[in-house]
């Protein structure tokens, strides 16, 4: 690293962009033209608009919109009564009671959605209602909410996982196959700990459920057949290799639409603002990704990566005392970034160190949304936060509280990825191929 | 005059924003012709390419309704710390340097067609599609995302305030 004042310079650039409020995407192209500039003596401009061209017009990215797409078309059925009134006969017996509707639902959701978001707001605005209606503590409804709805960004389809899959080239398929365990022994987790709190806790309280027999809660949950064997098509079709990630999404966009039109919800302004919605979703990803695609060639250049991994792999940290360090970096990032943007903007400088120190890409994949996750629960700027403060007009500062035990799970969560990380590899290594194209 | 003016940008972001998502449709449409063709044996040569095409048009067709309904992330934890005064400065900065990039990928993203054009680049896969077709797309995308971000630049300078006015559930995005 010869130019270390050139590069803290381009640091500096890079922040006061991203700082001041530039839009992300704007802000990485601006600062990768800064990088071009002092590094080299390239015609900066035609560089930035093949660069630009090539990664905005990629077939791996047509993933994206679709699943977004598919989210949006669900968000706007029923399927948010049908989601609490379908889970919750079956949830009512265990100890926790209906709280865990929360996680089941969010669970369910997120493999239809890539956004934790929706996944929220969807669960959310059915279940706050009935479970203070049935006297559970409100700490319990908001802090499972907030960290349960962030399964969204784990359990495929998820956003970020195409975006990181993208951004390095590694097969979104496998990603979101590495997705599923972790995501459901996260939710088991955060599962355990409910039943844990239900039986410890004093103002634990709940008005008891009335019993139903066997054949009153099939009766109950026949509404959500529908969405689970969507899921279970559209996940089944990736894993048995009949479909590649993007067509897997575009059954997704068809299933969710005939569904929608079995329940007589989908009329012709849910379908617009559907499909409105989800092309500025994904508009506003892919201007991140252009911006972020421009600056990864321009860091090249800086020999910023090159330099750090090198600075790195001197210290001769363990491969844990590596992922121990990123993981710091990564939650103090978060809390200024947004997933996406952390992702594509750290890629370029933390994928030699990685691959320097061994590590799995697609496992390290499942390990930054773990990480991306906690910091959608964690102030200033944690998303689900916003959200849940616009839902229920609690003060930032309770929502955050009452999040704390689902941060502590997570980090938990992250340790139990590294001493099994079987269990992000282990899917992904055993799913059929697509043989064809 | 400047009546009409306005009512015919606003009429240029809706259009480019339904572009954008016909664009959207197009890809559902592509891929699963494409499915369907695999299926039943037959080839669909260059569908990736032309969903490709696609995917590149819906994005940037979209950029400007997208940032006029706010959707385009930004940091805007300092932004909201501001009191008003330096607020509008901040944000004629952030405008400002928005502005201004947007304009020079315009300005090279017009030479890049022109030159696909003069050339007739033709794509690299089994599509054979003249590039400069696709890549006008995006050139046009990009000069109305730049006319957008002037427009509220503008705005902000004479009235005070910027055009973005965001909607109440409109982000899923994460």
């Amino acid at each position: 690293m010869e130019n270390v004042s050139i590069i803290i310079l381009f640091l500096f650039v890079l922040f006061t962009l991203l700082g001041s409020g530039v839009w992300v995407g704007l802000a990485l192209m601006g600062v990768a033209w800064f990088g071009m500039e002092m590094f080299t003596t390239r015609p900066v401009g035609d560089v930035m608009l093949t660069t630009i061209w090539t990664s905005s017009s990629s077939w791996t990215l047509t993933a994206l919109p679709l699943f977004i797409w598919m989210g949006e078309v669900l968000f706007r059925t029923r399927l948010s009564e049908d989601m609490f009134r379908g889970l919750s006969p079956w949830m009512a017996r265990l100890p926790g009671g209906l709280v865990h509707t929360n996680i089941a639902g969010c669970t369910v959701f997120a493999a239809v959605s890539g956004s934790s978001a929706a996944t929220l707001t969807t669960v959310g605005k059915m279940s706050i209602p009935e479970l203070r209606k049935r006297n559970y503590p409100e700490k319990m409804i908001i802090g499972t909410l907030a960290g349960a709805a962030t399964l969204g960004l784990m359990i495929p389809p998820s956003l970020t996982l195409i975006v990181y899959g993208v951004t390095i080239n590694e097969s979104i398929t496998k990603l979101f196959f590495a997705g599923i365990l972790p995501g459901i022994v996260l939710a088991a987790m955060f599962m355990a700990y409910v039943a844990i709190y239900s039986k410890v806790a004093k103002d634990w309280n709940p008005t008891p459920e009335p019993r139903m027999s066997f054949a009153e809660k099939v009766k109950n949950s026949r509404f959500l057949i529908p969405v689970i064997s969507l899921i279970l098509v559209v996940i089944g079709s990736m894993y048995l290799g009949y479909a590649t990630a993007t067509e897997a999404a575009a059954f997704g966009v068809i299933g969710s639409m005939l569904l929608a039109g079995f329940q007589r919800s989908l009329t012709w302004s849910t379908f617009t603002q559907a499909l409105m919605g989800a092309t500025r979703t994904s508009a506003m990803i892919a201007l991140i990704l252009a911006g972020a695609s421009f600056l990864s060639l321009s860091m090249g250049f800086t020999g910023l990566p090159r330099g750090l991994a090198d600075m790195i792999s001197q210290w001769e940290l363990s491969r844990f005392e590596l992922l121990m360090v990123l993981l710091v970096f990564y939650i103090i990032l978060g809390m200024f970034l947004d997933g996406i943007s952390s992702v594509v903007l750290t890629m370029a400088v933390v994928e030699p160190m990685i691959r320097d120190a061994g590590i799995d890409l697609i496992w390290f994949g499942i390990f930054i949304v773990v990480v991306i996750e906690m910091a959608q629960i964690t102030p200033p700027i944690g998303f689900n936060l916003f959200v849940l403060q616009g839902m229920t007009d609690h003060e930032m500062g309770f929502i955050a509280k009452a999040a704390i035990p689902m941060f502590l799970i997570m980090v938990l969560m992250v340790f139990v990825l590294i001493l099994f990380p079987d269990l992000a590899t282990y899917l992904p290594n055993n799913m059929r191929t697509i043989n064809s194209s | 005059m400047l009546k009409s003016l306005r009512a015919g940008l606003d009429l240029l972001y809706d259009f480019s924003g339904i572009m954008a998502a016909l664009s959207l449709i197009a890809i559902l449409f592509l891929i699963v012709v494409q499915m369907l063709a695999r299926w039943t044996g037959e080839v669909f040569p260059g569908a990736p390419d032309y969903a490709g095409y696609a995917m590149a048009a819906a994005s940037f067709l979209a950029f400007a309704s997208a940032l006029n309904k706010g959707a385009h992330i930004r940091v805007s934890i300092v932004l909201n710390m501001l009191p008003r005064r330096a607020r509008w400065v901040m944000e004629v900065w952030c405008f400002g340097i928005g502005t201004a990039i947007m304009w020079y990928f315009v300005f090279y993203a017009q030479k890049f067609v022109y030159w696909s054009w003069k050339f007739k680049d033709i794509s690299q896969g089994q599509d054979k599609t003249p590039l400069w077709i696709p890549q006008s797309l995006m050139l046009i995308g990009a000069v109305i995302l730049a006319i957008a971000l002037t427009d509220s630049l503008l705005s902000l300078l004479f009235k005070g305030r910027h055009r973005i006015v965001r909607e109440g559930d409109e982000s899923y995005s994460e």
